[in-house]
């Protein structure tokens, strides 16, 4: 019936769902300012340390809100574990070699992710909202009350973080090493996300997000797949709250609170769920956003944030992001017409 | 002579008080061209559903090839060969025409586990993909969400889906119902080119179509089976046309 000239998979469709996981031109540019910004602000590493690491934290949630459809609240969750596995090891003398300590903060927080995740991925909407919502608010507690191994309220400063690979200082003042250390293990890190995205797991987890039970009538292991992709998100939250962790050389309870939670959900919500690069421009445009709101209205500049929120929830459901894909969807559109 | 493919015991589902389906003894043949028919409401998705695992019987069994696979939850039945396509559209609308069947045909060849490689690399699944979507005449739509098609276009992706599948039990849910009669006649063709080797039972109301697909049709009525026999002999019941055919005067 189909004539072999007109073969099917040479269709243009085909190929470039073929070939989409391949790098865009603008890619590269992200990684470019962000070592641009190295040498442009030196004095300002510290906030350009804190940008990377929300970044990456808002990545993760990316991969099961934005590609899985999980509506979590909870997910500092595993950014506070991250970060109170470096701080506690280290604080007590246990382990502090950063490299290694990131995957033991990787480690913990991918075992509470799977712990939780069996639970709570039996549940969906609300129920799964509320669950998540609960299981940090233990967690915070547990850190509240057993002061003798978290410090409690206070936390605990003055980690004794030693040279990175036995040669980079962690300067809190100057945090030059910080960043480059962030900027990598943010490099490595994405480029793990970017092929689980575009991998055939990553395509079955956008068929949960869109249509959960069709994915069951097509014979898809639903619970499995959500339980992999929670663990997975929360070893990477993991690993940014260690790098929190490092790069202060403390923690404390705000690692873990709702105001981190919601923080991170509002970045992604801001940039474009579901794009990889939501997260970039979300934590850029909340953090520079944030930083000159509270210069100019020191007491109310969250009032400003909520009030974009409720805008970009109102007008632009898929973020700054999303604004960006519909201008150039219309450009585009305008110069080849028909 | 032919094999049974799929078989019903005492079939039952009830809900609350209700008797959806009940007593049911039904048996599909390998490579049948089956059809259910049957009023409004009277349990012929709810038996689909039994079928397929979507819901779970009250009373009774399900057995295919020889198996109980009564207990047995949906996406595993699946993986024993039970594909169904939904009454309403069950699709991944976000989603583009391709991505929607790769994400079926992955499955089934046990890609989707995959998540170290590119999702385009498998070429495998991407061919047979397109080959589908080609035989259901919607390769040029492979590259456009699903929500951007017009319904009826909607409901070949949903047939796509489920023959991505590779079945060997197709239960089609009235698979044209809501598309408009003009375009309906290029799903009914679709589904009178599946091929031989698959049984498919179908429910659908058109009497025209049932006639000429069915070579058994089932009459369902208060979730019992009133009738079943080849379509000379439902279109002789005289039974069968007070109760269910008599709008259809033409039979
Ligand atoms: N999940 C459910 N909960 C309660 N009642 C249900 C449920 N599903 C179906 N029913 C009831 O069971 C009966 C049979 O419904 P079913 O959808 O199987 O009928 P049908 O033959 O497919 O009808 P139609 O031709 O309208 O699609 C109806 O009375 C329906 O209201
Ligand atoms: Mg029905």
């Amino acid at each position: 019936m189909i004539a072999p000239a007109l073969n099917p998979a040479l269709h243009p469709a085909a190929l470039a769902f073929a070939g989409r996981h391949q790098p865009r031109v603008w890619e590269p540019i992200v990684w470019i300012l962000a070592l641009v910004f190295y040498f442009a602000f030196p004095n300002h590493l510290g906030f350009g340390t804190e940008l990377l690491i929300t970044i990456l934290f808002a990545l993760s949630l990316d991969l099961v809100l934005g590609y899985a459809g999980i509506v979590t609240l909870g997910h500092a969750a595993f950014f506070g574990v991250g970060a109170y596995t470096v701080g506690m090891l280290a604080y007590h003398g246990f382990w502090n070699e950063p490299i290694s300590s990131l995957m033991l903060a990787a480690i913990v927080a991918a075992l509470v992710g799977l712990g939780s995740g069996l639970v709570l991925l039996r549940t969906q909407g609300l129920t799964l909202l509320m669950l998540s919502l609960c299981t940090m608010a233990l967690l915070e507690e547990a850190a509240n009350l057993g002061h003798e191994y978290t410090g409690g309220f206070d936390g605990l400063a003055s980690l004794p973080i030693p040279k990175l690979l036995g040669l980079f200082e962690f300067n809190p003042l100057y945090p030059r090493t910080q960043y480059v250390y962030v900027l990598t293990v943010l490099f490595i890190s994405f480029l793990f996300i970017r092929t689980v995205v575009y991998s055939p797991f990553g395509q079955s987890l956008t068929g949960i997000r869109e249509n959960t039970l069709r994915m069951h009538a097509v014979g898809s292991p639903v619970r499995a797949r959500l339980v992999t992709c929670y663990t997975i998100s929360a070893a990477i939250a993991g690993i940014a709250g260690g790098l929190w962790a490092q790069a202060n050389a403390y923690v404390n309870l705000t690692t873990l609170g709702l105001d981190r939670a919601a923080m991170v959900l509002i970045v992604l919500i801001l940039g474009g769920c579901g794009r990889m690069y939501g997260a970039f421009v979300g934590a850029v445009a909340y953090m520079v956003l944030a930083h000159f709101l509270a210069k100019l209205y020191p007491t109310a500049w969250q009032l400003g944030l909520g009030f974009l929120l409720v805008v970009i929830a109102l007008f632009a459901r898929n973020g700054i992001l999303g604004i960006g894909e519909a201008l150039l969807r219309r450009f585009r559109a305008k110069r080849m017409p028909r | 002579m032919t094999a049974c493919l799929l078989e019903t015991n005492a079939l039952g589902r009830s809900f609350g008080a209700l008797a959806a389906v009940s007593g049911v003894e039904f048996r599909l043949d390998a490579g049948a061209r089956h059809a259910l028919i049957g009023p409004n409401g009277a349990g012929k998705t709810t038996f689909i559903n039994l079928l397929s695992g979507v819901l779970q019987p009250t009373l009774g069994r399900v057995v295919l090839k020889g198996r109980d696979i009564t207990g047995i939850p949906e996406a595993r039945r699946v993986k024993l060969g039970i594909a169904r396509t939904f009454q309403i559209n069950r699709l991944f609308r976000g989603l583009t025409v391709l991505e929607n069947v790769y994400i079926a045909v992955s499955e089934r060849v046990g890609a989707a586990a995959d998540m170290f490689r590119p999702a385009g690399a498998r070429g495998d699944v991407i061919r047979e993909a397109m080959h589908l979507l080609a035989m259901l005449k919607l390769e040029d739509d492979a590259g456009r969400r699903v929500s951007e098609l017009p319904y009826g276009r909607q409901r070949l992706v949903e047939i796509a889906v489920a023959l991505g599948l590779k079945p060997e039990v197709l239960l089609l849910d009235e698979p044209a119902a809501g598309v408009p009669s003009a375009e309906s006649h290029i799903i009914l063709d679709a589904v009178g080119r599946l091929s031989k080797d698959i049984g498919v039972l179908i429910i659908e109301h058109d009497m025209d179509v049932v006639f000429r697909f069915a070579e058994r049709i089932t009459v369902m009525v208060g979730g019992r089976i009133f009738a079943e026999g080849t379509p000379k002999e439902i279109a002789a019941d005289p039974e069968i046309r007070a109760v269910y055919l008599g709008q259809h005067s033409h039979v």
